[in-house]
């Protein structure tokens, strides 16, 4: 499996490795089993010393038995089966050579000691392990101490070489638990540093959007205020205009018309041929146009109407659209300033659209307000077929509604009914 | 126009913040020989001065302080109501045909709605003055226009020949038959035919009084 997620096949495996990896693949599936057959294997070899006494088969079941609890209880497993060891060497094992009691002459069984030092190696920390190294190194040395010498005519020799091979055998098991649990460590510790970069990771992306959001919450605040302010500017610069340029030029085209006037009386006497006066009738005449497009131009700016509130706003749009207009008006809370001069904007040009557009028999304008939202809908039984194109009337809509995050949708299947229906916050 | 005809000299109150504003009038109106009593530039002095002088006439701004929004229009409704003789022009720098049809349908008489931009004509001016300082009614041209346009009664309107389309606006802006037959240069008896057809075509009862003869065209236009 692995080797097919290395991209070169660096490392070609002939099929004796495959068998292998295949082995040690079900071994590690199979964990259960695995030890079942273990003890079984391990009791089947220390039964061949039975024959001397039949309790040595219950010493060694005891033995094998431990084998099965290693994976879940690896140092009480290695203890049981220490201290069963230890009373094999204190009693099986007679100073003089023999057996002091019989049943617990040391078998084939103690290979367990071995199996059971490479599964605590494997599985517990480091310290536990070598602990239970030196257990096994002092057991076998004085298992060696006590057996040895009544088999051997060079005593010191036969001890060290036993002592030797126990060692060795106790050391090899010790080796290659410690060199899995290093394996297992390493392979925790990369999981472990991945993880923690991945922590990083995800600290620095939520830091990152709350950065953002806390970004778009000012914006937010700053447009909103943005909005207010060029709200309250417009409105001044109506009244400015109202209070300043409009009144001096009213009064101005005033006494254009006076002089126009006096003109007209004494005409025999100006003596030009008229021209004085030709003069003055058209400065009267640019003065009013001039009014009339000032006139238009500061209600484009802010309607004076808005100034008592966007239901008074609307009745008066009704009241002067060429076609009917049904008008619900459901105002709980009203809306700031600029919201209402959003609506006031869209349901007029709503409504010049209907008229020039729609070939409808009546509109209808609801609107429901309270403290978080306005929402507007114009109807009418007109043709439908109303669309957003670019430079059309909707889009401006469109565009001064998305100002504020507004949202605007057109409901207008061809035949109609149409329904446009603008949707705003409470406050900008 | 038949301003000639007008008895003596009127006793005017003007109430208009911008002073601009104010002293053209004061002169335009002093220069014909009509006496301004009182020129105020909100809407509480213009009610003491109105209960104080009883004007023949008082001309009024709608926007003034303290609020900038209707203060004048408030101030003729309480002219209307607490003196009912004194004449009262409302004048306004935008149109708004509500107020001006609530204005006139609550008095009777007397009383009168124009575009600010009206005082460059100032005969006319002059003229709407005196038309209602003597119990006359002034309807401004365009909110007669704006009612036309959004009259629900599109198909009765439409039975009018254009001349009668005519005639009917001159009707609401308050002229008198004299003077649309002026204006449009024909002869009062042919504007008489004219007046009689179009109250025929609209089931409207023919009416000797100028004012009520407004009133009608006006409430017909907004039914």
């Amino acid at each position: 499996m692995r080797r097919q997620s290395e991209p070169n096949g660096s490392r070609r495996a002939g099929p004796y490795a495959v068998l292998m990896h295949d082995a040690w693949a079900w071994l590690r599936r199979h964990p259960w089993e695995t030890d079942v057959a273990l003890a079984g294997a391990i009791l089947l070899l220390s039964l061949g010393q039975t024959t001397a006494d039949p309790l040595i088969g219950v010493v060694s079941l005891a033995l094998a038995a431990t084998v099965l609890a290693r994976r879940k209880y690896p140092v009480e497993a290695f203890a049981v089966a220490v201290a069963v060891a230890a009373t094999q060497v204190v009693y099986g094992l007679s100073p003089g050579g023999g057996y002091l009691i019989g049943a617990w002459q040391p078998t084939v069984a103690d290979i367990v000691l071995a199996v059971l030092l490479y599964t605590v190696a494997a599985n517990t920390a480091p310290r536990t392990s070598v602990a239970c190294l030196a257990v096994c190194i002092a057991l076998s040395a004085i298992a060696i101490e006590r057996w040895g010498p009544a088999n051997s005519r060079h005593p010191l020799d036969s001890i060290l070489a036993a002592a030797a091979l126990l060692g060795s055998v106790s050391l090899t098991a010790w080796v290659v638990g410690e060199s899995i649990a290093y394996r297992h460590r390493a392979a925790s510790y990369a999981s472990l540093e991945a993880r923690a970069a991945q922590l990083e990771a995800e600290r620095d992306a939520q830091a990152r959007i709350a950065a953002a959001a806390e970004r778009a919450r000012e914006l937010e605040v700053r447009r909103a205020r943005a909005v207010d302010q060029s709200a309250a500017r417009l409105r001044r610069i109506e009244r400015d205009l109202h209070d300043g340029a409009q009144v001096r030029l009213a009064a101005l085209a005033m006494t254009l018309g006076e002089i126009k006037e006096n003109l007209e009386s004494a005409a025999d006497l100006a003596g030009d041929g008229g021209r004085t006066q030709r003069l003055i009738s058209a400065a009267h005449r640019n003065a009013k146009e001039t009014l009339a497009e000032l006139r238009d131009l500061a209600r484009g700016i802010h309607p004076p109407v808005l100034d008592h509130g966007i239901g008074p706003a609307l009745d008066s749009l009704a009241e002067t659209s060429a076609v009917p207009v049904g008008l619900a008006l459901d105002v709980k809370h009203r809306p700031s300033p600029a919201i209402e001069a959003i609506a006031y904007f869209c349901a007029a040009e709503l409504l010049a659209n209907v008229a020039k557009h729609a070939g409808a028999s009546k509109a209808e304008i609801s609107v429901t307000s309270d403290r978080d939202r306005f929402g507007m809908t114009v109807s009418d039984d007109g043709l439908g077929r109303a669309r957003l194109s670019p430079e059309g009337g909707l889009e401006g809509l469109l565009e001064r509604v998305q100002t504020v995050d507004g949202q605007l949708t057109i409901d207008s299947p061809a035949g109609g009914p149409t329904r446009i229906t603008v949707s705003l916050p409470g406050h900008a | 126009m038949n301003r000639n005809d007008e008895p003596g000299p009127l006793r005017v109150v003007i109430a208009e913040d911008a002073a601009i504003m104010r002293d053209g009038l004061t002169q335009t109106l002093t220069r014909r020989g009509h006496q301004v009593v009182a020129a105020v530039a909100d809407g509480d002095s213009l009610l003491r001065a109105v209960a104080q002088l009883q004007p023949n006439v008082a001309i009024i701004d709608v926007r003034m302080p303290p609020t900038h929004r209707d203060e004048g229009l408030q101030a003729a409704h309480a002219i209307k109501r607490d003196h009912p003789g004194v004449g009262v022009l409302v004048f306004s720098q935008y149109i708004e045909t509500r107020s001006a049809t609530e204005l006139l349908a609550g008095a009777r008489g007397g009383v009168g709605y124009l575009l600010k931009d009206r005082v460059a004509d100032v005969g006319d001016f002059i003229e709407a003055i005196s038309q209602v300082a003597h119990g006359g009614t002034v309807l401004d041209p365009e909110v007669v226009k704006q009612l036309l346009t959004a009259s629900r009664r599109a198909d009765a309107l439409s039975s009018l020949t254009p001349r009668e389309r005519e005639v009917l606006s001159l009707i609401a802006q308050g002229r008198s038959n004299t003077a649309i037959a002026e204006t449009l240069v024909i002869s009062p008896g042919v504007v008489e035919k004219h007046v009689a057809s179009i109250f025929a075509k609209l089931g409207l009862l023919p009416s000797d009084s100028d004012n009520r003869r407004v009133i009608a065209a006006m409430k017909y236009l907004q039914s």
